[in-house]
């Protein structure tokens, strides 16, 4: 299998940039819509066909916005800190497989691979840029000299922290029984055995919870909560670095679902359709759970959001490993057989 | 020069330029984002000498989780309040520069003498693509030779966690002269000078009476929720 060059890797990651930054446009749109229709409304309908255009009219109308620096601020940390939130996001798009196969691009006649990088640390490169979103958060926050943004910031570290520490302890499963951090070799056991949501059923669902609420979507979304930060971390930002920080938290979003389609729901696998689209089905299935969520569920207390994280999801995450590793310990030794 | 050493170069130049911004910036928030900056650098540094699983782990501990903390307990406290960090003692600064000036020659004499190019390890990279990448050498060795040190190391962070613990107690759990002390928490605005202020009397601070405006509080600062719903 030849092995494709350079130019086409990059050429497939200018592809999957455009892709995500019109995907984020439109999940806008799609947000509010499923939101209205769950509370009974209409949503956007007057620009473009069903409101289509919505997203854009929102971009020239936050591009066209005035950058206000409030007098009291950090200066260059507040301008620097929306920019973290965005740019971070994206990375861990590298290591997400679109498929498996190697095509044979026509008229150029070049291999192409549908994912960027296959690095043997896979997974835990996905945590580690997720992680350092955050900062932009929690700088914002500080930076912005008012009180409301910096318990907003407080509220975003305290609370990432927590729920990053169940979102890596759930994968453990998933690793104890593929044996690899590779997101490639993860997708081909789940083709070769059976989807991982089968047999990984409780990791699957609290990294569900941690992934939301690590992203900071409703209803883990102290750090905004409007009811009483006013708007939390992002309250001094106006134009198009608020939109920076909005935008960012869509693209987390989109990089929980893939992860969550490819280590739990086969990633690209699927009948009939090509791989990337069954990949696309399964990420718009669990952006469709967020907003969701969101129609449904109040917002969290911040005591019942710590107790949840310390005193639920911990000690069952440490329970579901413990016995996923008496299973593959069970299996190895052969004291069950399958 | 090949890419690999104008990389290095370009992460070392910005890894040594931060780090000295975290000595050098007189805002501890830019003092601790200028190492979460070192440290991305340093990781990637690790990726060019082929340790992957390092660089990750790297980012994930320290800048994913430890200064975020560090940060979280920055931001609680006002820099004014912290006289000591802007005006050290003379004594200190001198002995600082006297420490760091000795460690910088140290280093400039292994660095000019070549003896930091020791002999090859036991893992070279061959026999780390062979063990399938250097995530399960790592956890193979990690599991099997250093089984001791690596549990040793466990028993001292569940010290500290229990000490952790101990001291978020809520005041119901604790008796006597420990019930005021102990509980002392950021989440008190108001806790830590009366206490202190107390002791400077000599009253036991349980019973320490109101005691007016000791000039130090800021009676403007929220109370920071850290996860006690009251």
């Amino acid at each position: 299998m030849p092995s494709p060059g350079l130019g086409m890797t990059a050429a497939f990651m200018g592809f999957v940039l455009i892709v995500l930054l019109s995907t984020m446009a439109i999940l806008t749109w799609f947000e509010r819509k499923v939101l209205a229709k769950m509370q009974d409304r209409y949503g956007p309908t007057r620009t473009g066909p069903a409101g289509l255009l919505q997203p854009l009219a929102d971009g020239i109308k936050l591009l066209a916005k005035e950058d206000v620096v409030p007098a009291n601020a950090d200066r260059y940390m507040f301008l620097f800190a929306p920019l973290i939130t965005f740019a971070t996001a994206f990375i861990a798009f590298a290591v997400i497989p679109f498929g498996l196969e190697t095509v044979t691009v026509p008229i150029i006649n070049q291999p192409l691979r549908f994912f960027i990088a296959d690095v043997n640390i896979g997974l835990l490169f996905v945590l580690a840029v997720s992680s350092l979103g955050v900062y932009g958060i929690v700088l914002g926050g500080y930076a912005s000299g008012n009180r409301y943004s910096l318990l907003g910031g407080l509220r975003a570290a305290a609370q990432v922290i927590s729920y990053e520490v169940i979102l890596g302890l759930s994968l453990i499963g998933p690793f104890l029984l593929v044996g690899s951090l590779r997101l490639t070799e993860i997708t081909r056991w789940q083709q070769a055995n059976v989807w991982l949501v089968v047999v990984q059923l409780p990791a699957f669902i609290i990294f569900l919870i941690a992934g939301i609420a690590e992203t900071n979507r409703a209803p883990f979304d102290l750090p905004e909560a409007e009811s009483e930060l006013v708007g939390g971390f992002h309250t001094e930002y106006s134009g198009f670095r608020f939109s920076l920080f909005f935008l960012g938290e869509y693209v987390a979003m989109l990089v929980i679902s893939a992860v969550a389609s490819v280590v739990f729901l086969g990633g690209p696998a699927g009948p009939l359709l090509p791989g990337p689209i069954w990949l696309a089905l399964k990420v718009a299935f669990f952006i469709f759970l967020y907003f969701w969520l969101r129609a449904t569920l109040p917002r969290f207390r911040y005591d019942q959001l710590m107790g949840l994280a310390w005193k639920l999801l911990l000690p069952a995450v440490l329970l579901h490993i413990v016995v996923t590793a008496l299973a593959r310990l069970a299996a190895v030794e052969g004291w069950l057989r399958f | 020069m090949d890419w690999a050493t104008i990389i290095f170069y370009l992460l070392a130049a910005v890894a040594v330029l931060t780090a000295a911004g975290v000595v050098f910036a007189r805002n501890p928030v830019h003092s601790a984002f200028a190492l979460v900056i070192s440290f991305l650098n340093v990781a990637g540094i690790y990726v060019l000498l082929g340790a992957e699983f390092l660089a990750a782990v790297q980012v994930i501990v320290y800048t994913g989780a430890i200064l975020v903390l560090f940060l979280f307990v920055i931001m609680l406290v006002r820099p004014e309040d912290l006289r000591e960090l802007n005006t050290a003692p003379r004594v200190q600064t001198a002995l600082a520069w006297l420490l760091g000036l000795a460690l910088f020659a140290e280093l400039g004499l292994v660095i000019a003498t070549g003896v930091l190019t020791g002999a090859r390890g036991p893992y070279p990279p061959e026999e780390v693509a062979a063990a399938g990448g250097n995530t399960q050498l790592i956890g193979r060795i990690l599991y099997s030779e250093f089984l001791l040190p690596f549990e040793v190391a466990s028993l001292v962070l569940l010290v500290a966690v229990v000490a952790a613990v101990i001291l978020g107690l809520p005041d119901r759990f604790l008796t006597g002269e420990r019930a005021r002390g102990l509980s002392l928490s950021l989440g008190h605005p108001t806790g830590a000078d009366r206490v202190l202020e107390a002791e400077r009397r000599g009253v036991p601070a349980v019973d320490a009476p109101d005691l007016g405006e000791p000039g130090t509080i800021d009676t403007g600062r929220a109370p920071v929720g850290a996860g006690r719903g009251r």
